[in-house]
């Protein structure tokens, strides 16, 4: 019964020193990685941002959205765009965030209105329509052969090398929107969001607008996504239209639920799995990729439904029934069991198969 | 307007496509209330048995109605297995975990039968007849029968039968039904089985056409969810009309609105559906969804 | 008490923690410098040398992508056992393939090379235009070999603009213009109608059709439509064509299923004009011989500059007989290939075998140079009169195409047009 480790990570002075190490290791440690691990985990912090993006939408605020991968392909798109024209680098990054949240907040504002399930329907549309617009748009998005955009060189008075400059910027900008992410759903939004995820109609009895804050979730969500795309840019440095093709869509979406959906942790966890995945299935067979991304897949969230990041939680629950002692009557175990099939569920289904 | 009536032709052949795919995602939907993203990949693995059956000379009629009974078998595993676990909990998790089903089956097909394109044998022959000036294949026509033969059964199933209403009530309210005394995992079991099944016949209508690879289905994939998000998930008669509005439409703003073109044809179908359900949340013939607060 | 104990904790906490940042300060990445064009470069020993590839493995392209490691794993397979190959250092080193899957995604193909730049001596075969195009000038910049990769995009084979790269397939607009000039040098006035898949493949093909045409004022493009790679079927675009009456059917088209039924709908629609089809979705055995009877039409062209596998007119030939057996028995491939990339990617194995024997020492520099020296080289499995060059900037590593008429059985190569 007894809780002490989860209020000691509680403490507000455990919380400050676990930031200051994690700080402290995110300065040191990519001085010393080598350069391949630096910039895997710079495409882990690229696609952690864009899963925290869908997590605002879909793990907050519970609107099925397929089209975060557009957010961030337009972002990439506008980075490209705006550095082979030499604009000025902090106009870009403002652009790359802002276009795609302006499209989001348009798009949000037609279908914030529609059910659940057509929400899911016009968000589909975004990274089907937008590869064929992207090869249309030739002139600004270089059509189907894609746009270079080098600029995330390291400037040579830090005497760093590119992959560690790189990896930097994504931490310090991946870090802040993190934080401010973080702010958002831990206040009155976040809970306006997860009342109107619950029920709208209650919402709508209590006086929270679920048309306003739904709208209101997309659009941060498409910012966030246009984030994800200029760091995409400065990690990846080419774009084409299948940076935003149906397939990374529906894996975003998959990474975000084995992350851990309605997790900030959650969404570096599903940033993880996006990128870590492809490459342990090629070091395991390189012809079988798709195979054992379906087994690992499968295999998460058969023993943890509620993502990754629910595994301490399940570590804990399994500590604290082997240490309420083995209660020897079979209909308790059965129970319990049964309980944990039926992962938080309210009521148990009658009977077994 | 022989070019309008062939393109209207070409148009229904292309969105039986979709259709039969369509189907068996409704029956899934009704029947367990899940959206089934591996329901193509299924149906691709089914069209891949037949063919093995048909390599081992057995006759094409034959091969499928084995390779629906497999399926039924394969259906009622997975749900008993693998997504029982999940039907009770977050929707999105359940929906992921068919995203998983589907890259996997997709990838243990390409590992048995490679990604080469494979010849599947098609039940109907290949001439072609004139209809009002314009030229029908006849394995159009036939895959159009069948669609309205399995949409015509599904929508006797759902509405008239016993076994029906119960797949239905489980996936509304699975503890009222349990409390009715209804098997409600032997029905569950029944409603994937009855899904897969269909979707063995959708791959075998459909293989001979786009000629069967691993990944042959996930281009109609989308376009089957489009069908039936916007016929309504619970009516086959809606989800059968969507899929041939979607496939004639697409054709006809293609040739007739040049700003659209072929290449951002794709996009007919999703303002097609923005447009009914601003009008119609419950797609053309769905049913409101009513839910206590 | 409670005080000290958490000051106690947090200052622990800070200890630990700058003792181990102190530390690994301490010891910070060794340099990772750009190797003098002395010292040997990586992934190559006395004995061995190793090739990266980063190609689709998985999803829709993963026909050709299979076939493009199959081909040069076969072809190396048989060298290392009868031996190996023999450099011009005089070492004779084992040649050993790692290859990557990236599903046809550019920043998956990007990752996959920075896995293995440091440990392949060049990364080569790779297909697809985006999947090359992600690590270019990541290539330039570290100064990796990114040779002879299946894309017919015309920057690769650009020296200026990329230094450490060379293209192998002809580049598209070569192929297109190959018929244009065939076409040309008819006297009969013609109308073509053209459909063209809707990226860089299809434009390439139809600007080099627009450059072969030029001038020739018998020719005129009546209708130009465009298809996507995902459509399920283009009925719509030849019921279209065919209302143009056109003679002539230029059809830049990649996707085998889609050939097919364009072959069979135009038959249905009674439009019979002469086709043109792309060197990769001609073959006899797996597209014309799967349409129903194309000998309805006058004439099907296609341009070529290897054998076709599942030709009937090269059963007996001895070089594809020994293709066949190398890839069941090397590269795990036991069915005769229905891509070209297949074929396409034995002969880079040959290409790159012909510049190991001209290299003098161990360096990525060497092996470029080397590389690009190789002129009138026949590839097992090239038609007579086409050759590897690779001593032309501009051009890729193979760009004497033949144009070539259907007879029934296979292909023969015509000069003008009948």
């Amino acid at each position: 019964m007894s809780t002490a480790p989860a209020r000691l990570f509680e403490r507000p002075w455990m919380r400050w020193t676990i930031a200051v190490v994690i700080v402290a290791l995110a300065v040191v440690l990519p001085l010393v990685f080598p350069a391949f691990t630096n910039q895997t985990l710079a495409r882990i912090g690229v696609f952690a941002v864009a899963v925290l993006g869908l997590n605002v939408v879909m793990g907050y605020a519970g609107q099925v959205s397929l089209g975060q991968i557009f957010f961030v392909g337009l972002g990439a798109y506008v980075t490209a765009y705006g550095v082979t024209q030499n604009w000025n680098i902090a106009l870009v990054f403002v652009l790359s965030v802002l276009i795609p949240g302006v499209v989001g907040l348009v798009v949000a504002l037609a279908a914030a209105r529609l059910g659940g399930l057509a929400i899911a329907m016009v968000t589909i549309a975004l990274p089907i329509v937008g590869v064929p617009l992207a090869k249309r748009l030739s002139e600004f998005t270089g059509g189907s052969q894609g746009l270079s955009a080098i600029f995330a060189k390291a400037p040579t008075w830090s005497g760093l090398y590119d992959d560690q400059w790189q990896l930097y910027l994504v931490l310090l900008i991946g870090g802040i929107t993190f934080l401010l992410t973080r702010n958002l759903v831990h206040g009155k939004y976040g809970r306006a969001f997860a009342i109107v995820k619950g029920n709208q109609a209650v919402a709508g009895s209590m006086g929270v607008s679920p048309y306003r804050f739904k709208v209101l979730a997309f659009t941060v969500a498409s910012l966030i996504g246009g984030v994800s795309g200029f760091l995409y840019m400065v990690v990846v440095q080419y774009t084409s239209p299948e940076t935003m093709s149906f397939g990374s869509s529906i894996t975003l979406l998959a990474s975000m639920v084995i992350g851990g959906a309605a997790s900030i942790l959650g969404s570096v966890l599903g940033g993880a799995y996006y990128v870590l995945v492809p490459q342990l299935t090629n070091a395991i067979n390189p012809n079988l990729t798709a195979v054992l991304q379906g087994v690992i897949l499968l295999a998460v969230l058969f023993i943890l439904p509620g993502g990754l990041v629910s595994l301490p939680r399940t570590i804990r629950r399994l500590w604290t029934r082997t240490r309420r002692g083995g209660n020897p009557s079979p209909p308790t175990q059965a129970a319990s069991r049964q309980a944990d099939l039926a992962e938080g569920s309210p009521t148990e289904r009658q009977g077994q198969a | 307007m022989g070019t309008f009536i062939q393109l209207v032709v070409d148009g229904l052949s292309t969105g039986s496509v979709y259709a039969a795919l369509a189907l068996a995602i409704v029956l899934v939907n009704q029947a367990t209330g899940l959206v089934n993203f591996a329901q193509g990949g299924m149906a691709v693995l089914s069209a891949y048995i037949a063919l093995e059956l048909v390599q081992l000379h057995v006759p094409l009629a034959i091969a499928i109605i084995v390779s629906m009974a497999a399926s039924f078998l394969l259906g009622a595993i997975i749900e008993r297995y693998l997504m029982r676990r999940f039907e009770r909990g977050d929707p999105d998790t359940a929906v992921v975990v068919t995203i998983g089903l589907l890259t996997l089956v997709t990838g243990v097909c390409a590992w048995i039968w490679s990604y080469n394109n494979q010849q599947f044998p098609s039940l109907f022959p290949s001439s072609t007849v004139s209809i009002l000036g314009a030229v029908v294949s006849v394995s159009s026509l036939g895959t159009i029968l069948v669609i309205v033969v399995i949409m015509v059964l599904l929508q006797a199933l759902f509405l008239g039968t016993k076994l029906g209403l119960a797949l239905r009530a489980v996936a509304i309210n699975p503890q009222s039904a349990a409390f009715s005394g209804m098997p409600v995992g032997r029905l569950l079991m029944v409603g994937w089985g009855l899904a897969a099944a269909l979707g063995a016949v959708a791959g075998a209508l459909v293989a001979p056409q786009l000629s069967l690879t691993p990944n042959m289905m996930d281009s109609p994939l989308v376009y089957a969810l489009a069908a039936v998000i916007l016929g309504g998930m619970t009516s086959p008669l809606g989800v059968v009309v969507a899929a041939w509005l979607i496939g004639v439409l697409e054709n006809l703003a293609a040739v007739y609105l040049p700003f659209i073109g072929y290449d951002l044809k794709v996009a007919v179908p999703f303002i097609l559906i923005f447009v009914v359900l601003l009008v119609r949340p419950q797609g053309l013939f769905g049913r409101k969804a009513v839910v206590r607060v | 008490m409670n005080m000290r104990r958490r000051v106690k904790g947090v200052l622990g906490v800070v200890a630990v923690t700058s003792a181990i940042a102190l530390t690994l300060a301490g010891c910070s990445r060794g340099g990772d410098d750009a190797s003098g064009s002395s010292a040997p470069s990586p992934g190559i020993t006395d004995t061995t040398v190793t090739l990266g590839i980063t190609t689709p493995l998985s999803g829709a392209t993963a026909g050709p992508g299979t076939c493009t490691v199959a081909g040069i794993t076969a072809y190396f397979g048989a060298k290392n056992a009868a031996g190996g190959v023999k450099f011009g250092d005089g070492k004779t080193r084992k040649v050993e393939i790692k290859s990557l899957d990236d599903g046809y995604d550019p920043q998956k193909a990007a990752a996959n090379y920075q896995q293995l730049k440091d440990s392949v001596f060049a990364m080569t075969a790779g297909l697809g235009t985006p999947t090359n195009r992600a690590w270019r000038e990541a290539a330039i910049s570290d100064k990796v070999p990114q040779v002879l990769v299946m894309t017919g995009d015309p920057i690769f084979s650009d020296q200026k603009q990329s230094p450490w790269q060379l293209g192998f397939v002809p580049i598209y607009q070569n192929e297109g213009e190959a018929f244009g000039k065939l076409l040309a040098s008819s006297s009969a006035p013609h109308k073509v109608a053209i459909l063209s898949q809707n990226d860089d493949y299809g434009k390439g093909y139809v600007e080099g059709f627009m450059a072969g045409i030029k001038g020739a004022s018998n020719i005129t493009v009546v209708k130009e439509l465009t298809y996507e790679a995902t459509d399920t079927s283009v009925d719509a675009q030849l019921t279209e064509l065919a209302s143009t009456g056109a003679d002539v059917f230029f059809n830049a088209m990649s996707i085998t299923p889609l050939v097919i039924s364009s072959l069979n709908k135009a038959q249905s629609l009674g439009w019979k004009p002469s086709w043109f089809l792309p060197s990769n979705t001609s073959s006899p055995g797996a597209i014309l011989q799967k349409a129903n009877d194309v000998s309805v039409y006058p004439g099907i062209y296609s341009v070529a500059f290897s054998k076709a596998a599942a030709s009937p007119a090269f059963a007996n030939d001895e070089d594809m007989k020994t293709f066949l057996s190398d890839l069941k028995k090397y590269a795990n491939y036991p069915d005769t290939p229905e891509f070209p990339h297949c074929a396409w990617s034995y002969m880079v194995g040959a290409t790159l075998d012909q510049a190991f024997q001209k290299m003098t020492s161990p360096t990525r520099d060497d092996f470029m140079k080397a590389l690009r020296s190789i002129s009138d080289y026949q590839a097992p499995l090239m038609l007579p009169d086409t050759a590897v060059d690779t001593t032309k900037d501009g051009s890729p590593a193979v760009s004497t195409v033949l144009v070539q008429k259907y007879n029934g059985k296979g292909y023969a190569t015509v000069t003008t047009w009948q």
